[in-house]
């Protein structure tokens, strides 16, 4: 029956005009529509980004989104040169490590979305970077080769699931992979790491080729994002994920326009969209995500909001723990640095 | 003065006149080339080095704030973990190149010197794996060879077999790298075998010793300095491959130089101070091994080339030149039938969960949905249309620039001839990847529209693959007999004029090869597209990238389909322009 009603919100959501919806100012639409594109750079999946261009192009046709994707490290790279070489062609920059971006945010102009007052303001490192998403970490496994699932954090140390068995994303890979880290340390145990280190799980550099390797069968579970494991669910991969009753791990992006872009109004409006009531919507039903707005308009399939306990790393310590922590996190899953 | 004097001497000072002309003009040349390599070579370089030498970004901080030091390098090489990328990397390499010359050897042996029958067949399709980009080539063996869901497994626990393979091991990176790059060897040594006086063996033969032996103490040490050649080079190649140790070894986490690069650069925050020394080192290995080339191969290039005409002695197997056939097609379907099976399957199932032989023929599985994702994907076909443009710029600008500098140092008596040959063949021992970033740092800032257009990927390309074009070339250059020029000199015409007539139409098979390699090159290349590409730029093989780090392996296969398809058909429309030119260079070769 909830799921009923919550497709029924999200379709209302969907059809009602854009009017009724407040993506902007109709001055603001109006010059997005003569420019007619925007540049995009994104840490996130390409495969979930253009699931969004897609919903966004339903709502506003005339304007076309031209996407980079870059994995984190490379992504700020590229910003920092071409914005020192006065050539930042991005309209948007959206990364998934808020404390990378909080050393950029003099390179972008003020901004904030027409529904800004109902985002949560522990979810923003600055007043011109938003969540744009907020991705949530679960535990998947391979439902035609797991017999006996895990059901929790603290099953992912069992020595029944050892012997390569398990994936982990690197602790290194970007700022979601260090939210659940700093989680599985600060929540778990001080010494969670060091029991599920010695299952000898299979390490990956980042979620997406983890969770392809999950539906292959190379590996039988492990966390992943949710957001990445859950499209291949809907569309029939042999998979089962859950919410872990510990916690889960939530990690806001930071998200903004540029000063130098050319298309300031198109990228405000793709922004305006994505941080909407629809935009949100579409994300969490279509795309498996959360949101960071304080009233959630749904919650993605399997997620209740009364068992799961989400878990938002305290930045300061997100920005002064990741050295140390990260490469005691290499040391200790023997990963080679 | 006499009148008679004056009429001696107004030639004579016009003669000094011209000649002091030629030198000024041949210096003004040889200063336009390298001021052109200087830019295309060195300035990346040079911004690599400060990389390396400070912890900034030399656009991000300018270029006024230098703190050099040599930490970088300090650090890296106190860093266990690099000496075990470095060792991976050396131990993958020379067990690769050891197979690779044995398949490579075998292969040229078949084709040349035996009566193996359908030779022509086989040679042609043994250079396929040259055209296949090392990340399709990694993701199709993981495909076949993963220790848990491989096919190759999958299949052996059918037929009830207990073996088991684990490519994603060291062995595995070896016969992989082997595999692949045993086309390399063959290139050279075939072309030796077939250019080779059988006087020697005729000689062995006549004294009485075995076909074997003579393999052995004559044949093979007489084309010893085209082994050696093809075993650095691929060596070489090999040390700069990214996209086969990525696949295969990530899993077992083997790490080599290059992926340990790519990681530094792509962790967060990125490392590439670090990454720049890490890269520098395997330059310093790289360049080692082509002065070690240069040294053995110095004065022993052209003993095989004789003077007179023969040809090849071949050597009649009598019935086991159906076993030579068996091996030659156990090798075709080993490194071209099996990978593309995997990839057409991979490419056309839904879901690559293959638990058991019989789910392999279930035809519910199949669909086009990952084809229509990727057209469905407006990157795709820009894509398509960016790698041509950029490909066909970087074949015809590479193609000319390499020329010039070919002629110039083979043919010409210009100043600093030995500088210009050494500063092109340099790129050689530069690793894709970081060099991308080498060319971002230096060719960002330049006033003018350059980066973010296709140019900027043109540009380094053709320095990037400078040093292959020019190797292609040169070969040509050497076939011409300095006479023919020295004739048209005579009869009248000048420098440019003896190009056009003489030169160019006798390179241009040549140079077409050169051009049509320097085009496939392009077409494959990863590591330094990745720092120059924009939203409107976008290249094949950065996609492929995208869509295999996106994880899913069904679309990565579907667009290496697509691509291998393109460049199938490429290369047989470039095959068939140059048909004619082709057998006039066989005609000329003799």
């Amino acid at each position: 029956m909830k799921s009923i009603l919550i497709a029924l919100g999200f379709a209302s959501a969907l059809a009602m005009p854009a009017a009724a919806q407040d993506f902007g100012p109709p001055e603001l639409i109006a010059a997005a529509k003569q420019e007619g594109r925007l540049v995009y750079y994104t840490a996130n999946f390409a495969e979930v980004e253009q699931e969004v261009i897609k919903a966004f192009n339903k709502r506003f046709p005339e304007i076309k989104v031209e996407m980079v994707r870059a994995p984190g490290g490379q992504l700020i790279t590229r910003v920092k040169t071409e914005a020192a070489a006065g050539k930042l062609s991005a309209d948007v920059v959206d990364h998934s490590d808020r404390a990378l971006m909080t050393d950029l945010v003099g390179l972008f102009q003020d901004y904030a979305p027409p529904n800004g007052k109902d985002y949560l303001p522990e979810s923003m490192v600055s007043p011109k970077l938003w969540p744009r998403v907020t991705l949530v970490w679960s535990i998947a496994y391979n439902s035609a080769l797991v017999k006996k699932p895990p059901k929790s954090w603290m099953d992912l140390t069992k020595p029944e699931y050892g012997n390569k068995q398990i994936g982990e994303v690197i602790a290194p890979s970007g700022g979601t992979t260090w939210t659940r880290v700093m989680f599985e340390r600060q929540v778990l145990g001080e010494d969670y790491w060091k029991k599920q280190a010695a299952t000898d799980p299979v390490l990956y550099p980042s979620g997406a080729p983890m969770s392809d390797a999950l539906v292959r069968g190379e590996i039988v579970m492990g966390p992943l994002l949710y957001n990445i494991v859950y499209p291949k669910k809907r569309d029939g991969a042999p998979l089962e994920i859950f919410f872990a009753p510990e916690g889960a791990p939530v990690n806001p992006y930071a998200s903004g326009v540029p000063s130098t872009a050319k298309n300031p109004n198109a990228a405000k409006l793709f922004l305006n969209w994505c941080l909407s009531q629809e935009g949100q919507t579409f994300m969490i039903k279509e795309l498996g995500n959360l949101t960071s707005l304080r009233q959630p308009p749904v919650y993605p399939e399997g997620f209740d909001p009364k068992v799961v306990k989400v878990w938002l790393p305290n930045f300061d310590q997100y920005v002064k723990l990741h050295a140390s922590w990260v490469e005691e996190w290499n040391k200790t899953y023997g990963y080679r640095q | 003065m006499t009148a008679e004097a004056a009429a001696f001497a107004a030639p004579a000072a016009k003669a000094e006149r011209a000649a002091r002309l030629r030198v000024v003009a041949g210096w003004l040349w040889s200063g336009a080339l390298l001021v052109l390599l200087g830019f295309l070579v060195l300035y990346p370089v040079a911004m690599l080095l400060l990389g390396a030498l400070t912890n900034t970004n030399p656009v991000v901080d300018g270029f006024g704030v230098f703190d050099l030091s040599l930490a970088n390098f300090v650090t890296v090489l106190g860093n266990p973990n690099v000496h075990g990328a470095l060792a991976n990397s050396l131990i993958a390499c020379t067990g690769g190149t050891a197979l690779a010359v044995v398949i490579g050897l075998a292969f040229s042996w078949i084709v040349v010197r035996t009566n193996t029958p359908w030779r022509g067949f086989v040679a042609a399709a043994s250079l396929i794996p040259l055209f296949v980009p090392p990340l399709v080539a990694g993701v199709a063996w993981s495909i076949l060879g993963s220790p848990r869901s491989g096919l190759i497994n999958t299949m052996l626990a059918w037929a009830g077999l207990d073996w088991r393979i684990d490519l994603y091991s060291m062995t595995g990176l070896i016969l992989v790298f082997g595999m692949y790059y045993a086309p390399y060897v063959y290139l050279f040594t075939a072309s030796a075998l077939r250019n080779m006086d059988p006087s020697l063996e005729e000689a062995a033969e006549i004294a009485g010793i075995g076909p074997v032996r003579t393999l052995f103490t004559i044949t093979f040490p007489l084309i010893a300095p085209a082994i050696i050649s093809s075993m650095l080079l691929s060596f070489i190649v090999m040390l700069g491959i990214y996209g086969i140790p990525a696949v295969l070894g990530a899993p077992a986490n083997i790490s080599v130089l290059t992926t340990y690069i790519f990681k530094l650069t792509n962790w967060s925050p990125p490392l590439y101070s670090t990454a720049a020394a890490v890269a520098i080192i395997l330059m310093v290995v790289t360049g080692a091994l082509v002065l070690l080339q240069q040294r053995v191969l110095a004065g022993r290039s052209f003993t095989t080339v004789a003077g007179k005409a023969f040809r090849p002695r071949v050597v009649e197997l009598g019935p086991w030149r159906w076993l030579t056939l068996a091996l030659a097609l156990l090798y075709l379907v080993t490194v071209v039938v099996l990978p593309t099976l995997a990839l057409v399957v991979a490419a056309f199932r839904r879901f690559l969960f293959i638990p058991t032989a019989g789910s392999l023929f279930e035809m519910r599985h199949y669909s086009l949905v990952h084809f229509e994702a990727v057209f469905d994907n407006p990157l795709t076909m820009r894509s398509i249309w960016n790698t041509m443009e950029v490909g066909l710029t970087t074949a015809l600008l590479g193609g000319l620039i390499a020329f010039a500098i070919g002629y110039t140092v083979h043919r010409s008596s210009a100043p600093a001839r030995r500088a210009i040959d050494l500063v092109a063949t340099l790129p050689v021992a530069i690793p894709g990847l970081v060099i991308g970033v080498a060319y971002l740092w230096a060719w960002i800032g330049l006033p003018g529209g350059l980066y973010g257009t296709i140019w900027i990927l043109t540009l380094a390309f053709v320095a990037r693959f400078m040093p292959d074009t020019m190797k292609s070339l040169s070969t040509s250059f050497l076939q011409i007999h300095r006479e023919l020029e020295e004739a048209a000199w005579i009869c009248g015409k000048g420098r440019i004029g003896t190009i056009r007539t003489i030169v160019l139409p006798l390179a241009r098979p040549g140079t077409v090869a050169a051009m049509t390699l320097l085009f496939i090159l392009a077409i494959r290349e990863l590591g330094s597209s990745l720092f120059l590409y924009t939203s409107n730029t976008m290249v094949m093989a950065v996609l492929l990238l995208d869509y295999y780090e996106g994880g899913n392996t069904g679309k990565t296969a579907a667009f290496s389909l697509v691509q291998t398809a393109l460049l199938a058909l490429l290369i047989g429309v470039a095959t068939w322009l140059s048909r004619g030119s082709a057998d006039a260079s066989v005609g000329r070769a003799g």
